[in-house]
């Protein structure tokens, strides 16, 4: 799960992105505003965490042009002002929660995860298909209510496939939810995750689309 | 200053006013006494001068050359004085004689006056007593008559009506004047009284304007000028306040910091990402520590009029020191010394001077990129003294140029970390001296930020 940190000061951004990738989400990092606006052009990600007060371009500019471009990622505000009138202009403004420094590590992973949930189009806290269940909050996985024992990558292409039941994933697209930026990949990782994860579920689980991708198999 | 204080006497406006009403009424009573008793002496006066002049006409009209006729005189005249003198009724003494003064008949205590003085009244000593004396002649001319009375009987009487016009007026009127004083004066400053209770009504917290409205005219002057204070306190309080609330906000940061790497450090199982995240713990507190002392540095400089420690300052020297003391230097920029020989003096606090100048070569070591050229110089340009800090990187958006010296202004180009308190301190170094604080972006590119003294600043 990939996710654009936005956040101008330097200990406080490598703290979030400490705690984030403390939970496998795969964290990108810009410290300005104008930073932020192209890396939310150029990749897709399955949320954002928006500083307000950056340097070059505000947070809530940012904001305001991504939903213009029809973007409708996860934004959750993050940020040291705290008045009722700034709630409300960044919540107008596109954002789908907010929270005000300083703030609890475990109270962002939670709401990240149930902005991550809504989006994916599920109220229900867990992600499950064809006996297969998985408890983001847990990171707990099961088969027919047995445990399953999953590596962090194993666990992350996973919940990226569950949340994308319907559609086909590509290669690409399942690395940048495996990767942030400047992390090495090798060449056939995806298919080394993939292989694994058939092995623990069972062969019918992921099917391969010759060309496109992968998808999970029809529910039985 | 404390001690001159139990020397000057509380003053009372009521009470001044009392007093010096009541003691120009006082005055002004015991004047119109004076007037009125000389008046009523001077009556009392001319009516016993009447009344001799009369006795002495009829004795004139009764004055004959017959020896027995002027015994009969005498003898009924004689019983008229014993029947017992009232005080307005003075003994009558008289002479009567020829107009060639020989004496015809007198009486027994009359003074003994030559006859032939010229007709009229005069004053004579006797018996040891002034006596007043009337010499009138018949207009035939045969006779004479000379009448008398002393001069102590008459002032007694004249004493007594003068006493009874004007004692009961003067011992009346100030029983009736000094509580009607009393009470014009206290009903005269009731609206001050009322201003006051207004004032003393107040809570602490109130600095709205006194209405000036009801407000007596002698006290519009002095209503404006509270009124004024009272506004630049409330400008105070609310800069103040709003300080407060930008100095909280300002710790937010460090504070999220601190608590998100603990909590960092609390989940991470390796052992290399703990101490990564303890020591981010470790800078966020530096951090906020850092905020503080700026903080604290700021409240202790606002209160201060003047300078404590004010003393001969050479800028030269001071520039020498702050660059000397960056060494070593982990600065990615080539920093360099611009400094005049002879020694550019000023009048001031050699410490907070060199805050001044440490935050200057800061913003500029933070905010220009690697391998610019910094300089830092004092100067004496134009017979103007000034320090500061000079710089070829990109200068500051012409925007922000107003807004850095704001408390916690931080320019929207701003990556590197900062409280953005250093300006604003900087600013208030620079008041307490009276030099300006100036930025400047450079025709030929880069940046110029510096602490000035105009030409009229007192050199030492």
């Amino acid at each position: 799960m990939r996710i654009l940190l936005v956040e101008d000061d330097a200990l406080l951004g490598d703290g979030i992105r400490a705690g984030l990738k403390l939970a496998d989400y795969a964290v990108d990092w810009v410290r300005d505003g104008d930073a932020a606006r192209l890396a939310l052009l150029d990749h897709d990600y399955h949320a954002c965490i928006l500083d307000l007060g950056l340097p070059r371009r505000d947070g809530l500019s940012v904001l305001k042009d991504l939903r213009r471009n029809g973007k409708q990622l996860p934004v959750l505000i993050l940020t040291a002002r705290d008045t009722s009138a700034d709630k409300i202009a960044g919540l107008d403004a596109g954002a789908d929660d907010y929270l005000t420094k300083p703030f609890d590590l475990l109270e962002l992973q939670a709401r990240l995860r149930a902005l991550l949930r809504r989006a994916g189009g599920a109220a229900a806290p867990t992600l499950a298909h064809a006996g297969v269940v998985l408890d983001p909050a847990s990171k707990q996985v099961s088969r027919n209510g047995q445990p399953v024992s999953l590596s962090a990558r194993e666990y992350t292409l996973l919940h990226d496939l569950l949340r994308h039941k319907a559609h086909i994933r590509s290669r690409s697209q399942l690395e940048e939810s495996l990767y942030s930026w400047g992390e090495e990949t090798g060449s056939n990782t995806v298919e080394v995750y993939i292989h694994n994860l058939r092995r623990k579920l069972g062969a019918d689980f992921i099917h391969t689309v010759r060309g496109l991708g992968y998808r999970l198999g029809d529910p039985t | 200053m404390g001690t001159r204080l139990p020397a000057m006497r509380l003053q009372s406006l009521r009470w001044r006013l009392l007093r010096t009403v009541c003691l120009a009424a006082l005055l002004g009573l015991a004047v119109s006494a004076m007037l009125s008793y000389r008046q009523a002496q001077h009556e009392a006066e001319e009516l016993m001068d009447g009344n001799l002049a009369q006795s002495g006409r009829l004795l004139l009209a009764l004055a004959t050359d017959d020896p027995q006729q002027l015994a009969d005189l005498g003898a009924r005249l004689a019983t008229l004085a014993s029947a017992g003198a009232s005080r307005y009724e003075p003994l009558l003494e008289y002479q009567i004689g020829r107009n060639d003064g020989s004496l015809l008949l007198r009486s027994e205590h009359a003074p003994e006056s030559p006859l032939s003085v010229a007709p009229g009244y005069s004053v004579i000593e006797h018996d040891g007593d002034p006596w007043r004396l009337l010499t009138l002649a018949s207009t035939a001319g045969d006779f004479r008559v000379q009448v008398g009375q002393s001069i102590k009987l008459r002032d007694r009487a004249a004493l007594e009506v003068a006493r009874q016009a004007v004692l009961p007026i003067a011992l009346m009127s100030p029983l009736l004047l000094l509580p009607l004083i009393y009470f014009s004066v206290r009903r005269g400053l009731k609206p001050l009284d009322d201003l006051a209770a207004d004032v003393a009504r107040r809570s602490a917290e109130n600095l709205e304007p006194l209405a000036m409205r009801l407000a007596p005219l002698e006290t519009q002057p002095l209503l404006t000028a509270v009124n004024r204070l009272l506004n630049r306190l409330r400008e105070t309080l609310d800069k103040e306040r709003r300080f407060t609330a930008d100095a909280a906000h300002e710790l937010r940061t460090p504070l999220a910091v601190i608590k998100v790497q603990a909590q960092v450090a609390q989940l991470s199982i390796d052992a290399g990402d703990r101490q990564h995240a303890l020591a981010q713990v470790l800078a966020g507190t530096d951090r906020a520590t850092r905020v503080l002392e700026q903080l604290l540095r700021l409240a202790r400089l606002d209160p201060l009029a003047g300078l404590p420690d004010a003393g001969d300052i050479d800028l030269a020297e001071l520039a020498r020191q702050v660059f000397a003391e960056l060494w070593p230097t982990t600065a990615t920029q080539a920093i360099q010394l611009h400094s005049d020989d002879s020694p550019l003096l000023v009048r001031g606090d050699a410490e907070l001077l060199q805050v001044v100048l440490r935050n200057l070569l800061d913003n500029a070591m933070r905010y220009t990129p690697a391998g610019s050229t910094i300089t830092v110089f004092a100067r004496l340009r134009h017979g103007e003294r000034s320090i500061g800090v000079t710089d070829d990187g990109r200068g500051v958006p012409p925007d922000d140029l107003p807004r850095l010296v704001e408390r916690f202004y931080r320019g929207r180009e701003a990556i590197a970390e900062g409280s953005g308190l250093g300006l604003a301190i900087s600013q208030r170094i620079a008041e307490l001296h009276d030099a300006r604080l100036e930025f400047e972006n450079l025709p030929g590119g880069g940046f110029e930020a510096r602490l000035r003294w105009p030409r009229s600043s007192p050199a030492s």
